[in-house]
C-alpha cells in the first residue's frame, strides 16, 4: 500500500535532485530545469497531505505554485534571450563579471 | 485595503496605457506618483486607530488581514515608493533606457510588497512575494544596454527564485505538521499539540526563515546583495534597500509573533550566530569597498545584524523589541533613501563615478549636497540628533532588557566600525583640497528631486531631536506610540 510517507521520500528524492542540478549545471537552461524540478517536487508533496488530510488547501496551493513558477520562467527565459543575443552562450560562467 | 486596490488598478491601468504612443514617460511618471499619493493618503485615514478585519470574507476566506500593523508597513512602503518615484524622476529623465512599462511593473512591486504585509496564509504571502519580486527582477534588468544590469537581474532571478522554493518546501513541511496553512489557526493546531513531537513544523518553519534570512540579506545569504544593488539603477537600489526589507520583516514578525511563538526559543542559539556573523562579516564588507554604492549596498547587510538583534529579542522583551524593529526600520528607510537618492542625483551622468576618491573636496564645490550627504552618513552611523540613533538606542535597549546583553555590546562594537566607513566620505568631502573631477556635469540643485532629499535630510534631523522644538507637532514618540499599537493589534481575537 503507498502511503503518505512514500509521496513525501518520493518529494525529498526529486527535492535533492534538483537541487544538486541547480548546483552543479552551469547552463543556465538546465538550472532553469533544476528549478522547475525543484517546484514539482513540493508540489507533489504538497498534493499528497492534501489528499492525507482531506482539505482541498494545498491542491490550490499546487495550483498556485505552477502559475507561479510559469511566469518565474518567463522572467528568466526573456533575460537568457537577451544574454544569448549580446554574448552567444547560455553558460553561468560567462556571467561573472561581478566579483562579490 | 482600499489603498491596495487603488494601486492595483493603477498598476493594471498604467500598463494599459503604456501601450498607446500618445502618452509619454513624463505623463506615466506623474500617474505611478498620483496613484502611490491616494494609497498613501487613503492608508493614512486609518493610521493610529487599533482594529483588525478580514476583508470580504466570502471572496477571500481568511487569506488576507487589515490591521492597524499592515496599515503602519503600508505607510511606510507607500511613502518610500513616493520618494522613489520622486527622487527617481531626475534619473529617469536623464536616462532615456526607461520605458514607460517600467512604473507599471514599479506599481506592480509596491502592490506585491502590500499584499504582503497583508498576508494571512502562507499561500497568499508566496504569491505576494512572487509579484514582489518578479517585478523587482524586471526593474533591476531594464537598462538593458548595460551587461551588469542583465547580470544583476539573473543572479538576484536565480538566487531569489531558489529562496522561494525553500519557502514553499518549508509551507509544505508546516502545512503536513499542522493541516492549515492559515495564519493564526496555525499557532491554535501548534499549542494544542505542544509536548509532542511538532519537529516537522520546527523543520518547516526553519525552511521559511532561509528565505527570510536570503532576502534581507542575513550571513550565509547575504552575497548577491552587493552585486545585485550595485548592478541595478540607483533608485531601483535605493527602492530595493528601503521598502522591500520592510515588507519582509513586515510578513515575518507577523509569522513569528503569532504563530511559530510557541516554539520561537528553538532558534535563540542559530540567530545569535547568524547575527554575530552578519555584523562582523557585513563591517568587513563594508571596510574593503571603494565605490560609494558598494558601500552602501554592504552597510544594509550591518543594518540587517541590527535589526535581527531586535528580533531575537521579541522573545523576552515582546512589545518594546517588536516596535523597536518597526521604528528601525522607517529610521533606516529614511536615511538609505536619502543616501541612495543623492548619489543617484550626483551620478545621473554617465561620466561621474561615485568611489571615495572622487568626492574629495566635494564639499567646497558643493556644499549643499556635501551638507546633505553628510548628514545621511550620520544618521546610517546613528549619531545622536539624527533619527538612525533613536532607531538604536530602542534596539539596543530592546535587547539589553531582554537579557542579551552580549548582542548589544556586539551591536555597539559595529556602530563603532561603521564610523570609520560613513565618516570617511564626510572627512574626504571637508578636509581636503578639490580635486579636478568632472563636478561640471553634476546637476545644479533644482526642480523636484533636491527638495525632496533635503526634506528627508530634514526629517532625519526632526526625527532625531523629536518635538521638542515644534509643539504639537507629531514626532519619534508618536511614531513609536503607532508602532506600539500596531503590536497590539496583531493579538485580537
Amino acid at each position: 500500500m503507498i502511503g503518505l510517507t512514500h509521496y513525501l521520500v518520493l518529494t525529498g528524492i526529486l527535492f535533492s535532485i534538483g537541487l544538486v542540478g541547480v548546483m552543479r549545471r552551469t547552463n543556465l537552461l538546465m538550472l532553469f530545469f533544476s528549478t522547475e524540478i525543484l517546484l514539482n517536487a513540493v508540489n507533489i508533496g504538497f498534493v499528497a497531505v492534501s489528499k492525507f488530510y482531506g482539505d482541498l488547501s494545498g491542491q490550490m496551493f499546487a495550483f498556485f505554485i505552477i502559475a507561479v513558477a510559469a511566469s518565474e520562467v518567463a522572467v528568466g527565459l526573456g533575460l537568457l534571450i537577451l544574454w544569448y543575443k549580446r554574448n552567444g552562450s547560455v553558460d553561468l560562467n560567462s556571467l561573472q563579471m561581478m566579483k562579490g | 485595503m482600499i489603498a491596495l486596490g487603488c494601486i492595483a488598478l493603477g498598476a493594471v491601468l498604467l500598463m494599459l496605457l503604456s501601450a498607446m504612443p500618445k502618452v509619454r514617460m513624463e505623463h506615466c511618471s506623474l500617474f505611478a506618483f498620483v496613484t502611490l499619493l491616494i494609497g498613501l493618503i487613503l492608508t493614512l485615514t486609518s493610521f493610529g486607530e487599533l482594529f483588525t478585519f478580514f476583508p470580504l470574507p466570502k471572496f477571500f476566506h481568511k487569506m488576507l488581514i487589515v490591521d492597524s500593523y499592515s496599515v503602519y508597513f503600508d505607510a511606510i512602503i507607500l511613502s518610500g515608493a513616493l520618494v522613489t518615484s520622486l527622487i527617481g524622476t531626475h534619473y529617469f529623465q536623464t536616462k532615456r533606457h526607461f520605458k514607460k512599462e517600467f512604473f507599471s511593473l514599479f506599481l506592480f512591486s509596491v502592490f506585491g510588497m502590500m499584499l504582503l504585509v497583508h498576508a494571512s496564509e502562507l499561500l497568499s504571502a508566496f504569491i505576494a512575494l512572487e509579484i514582489a519580486s518578479l517585478s523587482l527582477y524586471v526593474m533591476i534588468g531594464f537598462q538593458k544596454v548595460h551587461d551588469k544590469r542583465v547580470e544583476a537581474s539573473f543572479q538576484y532571478l536565480v538566487l531569489g527564485s531558489l529562496a522561494g522554493i525553500f519557502f514553499l518546501l518549508g509551507s509544505a513541511f508546516v502545512y503536513a505538521g499542522l493541516g492549515t496553512t492559515i495564519l493564526g489557526e496555525m499557532g491554535n493546531r501548534l499549542d494544542t499539540l505542544m509536548g509532542k513531537d511538532v519537529s516537522l513544523v520546527i523543520i518547516g518553519a526553519t525552511l521559511i526563515l532561509v528565505t527570510f534570512l536570503f532576502k534581507i540579506s542575513a550571513f550565509p545569504f547575504q552575497n548577491w546583495t552587493i552585486d545585485v544593488y550595485d548592478g541595478s539603477s540607483l533608485p531601483v537600489s535605493a527602492f530595493m534597500a528601503a521598502t522591500f526589507k520592510v515588507a519582509i520583516f513586515g510578513f515575518i514578525l507577523r509569522l513569528m509573533l503569532v504563530d511559530f511563538d510557541p516554539i520561537r526559543d528553538t532558534w535563540d542559539t542559530l540567530f545569535i550566530v547568524v547575527i554575530i556573523a552578519t555584523l562582523l562579516y557585513g563591517s568587513f564588507l563594508a571596510i574593503i569597498q571603494k565605490s560609494l554604492k558598494r558601500m552602501l549596498a554592504a552597510s544594509s547587510i550591518v543594518h540587517t545584524g541590527y535589526l535581527l538583534i531586535a528580533f531575537v529579542s521579541i522573545g523576552y522583551a515582546g512589545e518594546s523589541a517588536a516596535s523597536s524593529i518597526i521604528y528601525y526600520l522607517v529610521a533606516y528607510f529614511l536615511s538609505a533613501m536619502g543616501a541612495f537618492g543623492l548619489i543617484s542625483y550626483i551620478a545621473a551622468d554617465e561620466h561621474v563615478r561615485v568611489t571615495y576618491e572622487d568626492f574629495r573636496g566635494f564639499a567646497h564645490v558643493h556644499p549643499y549636497m556635501a551638507a546633505m550627504l553628510s548628514v545621511f552618513m550620520l544618521s546610517l552611523a546613528g549619531i545622536p540628533s539624527t533619527i538612525g540613533f533613536v532607531g538604536k538606542f530602542y534596539i539596543f535597549t530592546g535587547a539589553i532588557e531582554a537579557g542579551y546583553t552580549f548582542l548589544a555590546v556586539c551591536g555597539v562594537v559595529a556602530t563603532f566600525v561603521s564610523v570609520y566607513y560613513y565618516f570617511k566620505l564626510i572627512a574626504l568631502m571637508y578636509f581636503y583640497p578639490a580635486c579636478d573631477s568632472d563636478w561640471k556635469d553634476v546637476p545644479s540643485l533644482k526642480g523636484i528631486t533636491p527638495l525632496t532629499i533635503g526634506l528627508i535630510a530634514l526629517a532625519i534631523i526632526w526625527g532625531g531631536i523629536g518635538n521638542t522644538f515644534i509643539a504639537y507637532f507629531p514626532g519619534v514618540d508618536f511614531l513609536i506610540d503607532t508602532a506600539r499599537l500596531s503590536y497590539m493589534s496583531l493579538f485580537i481575537k
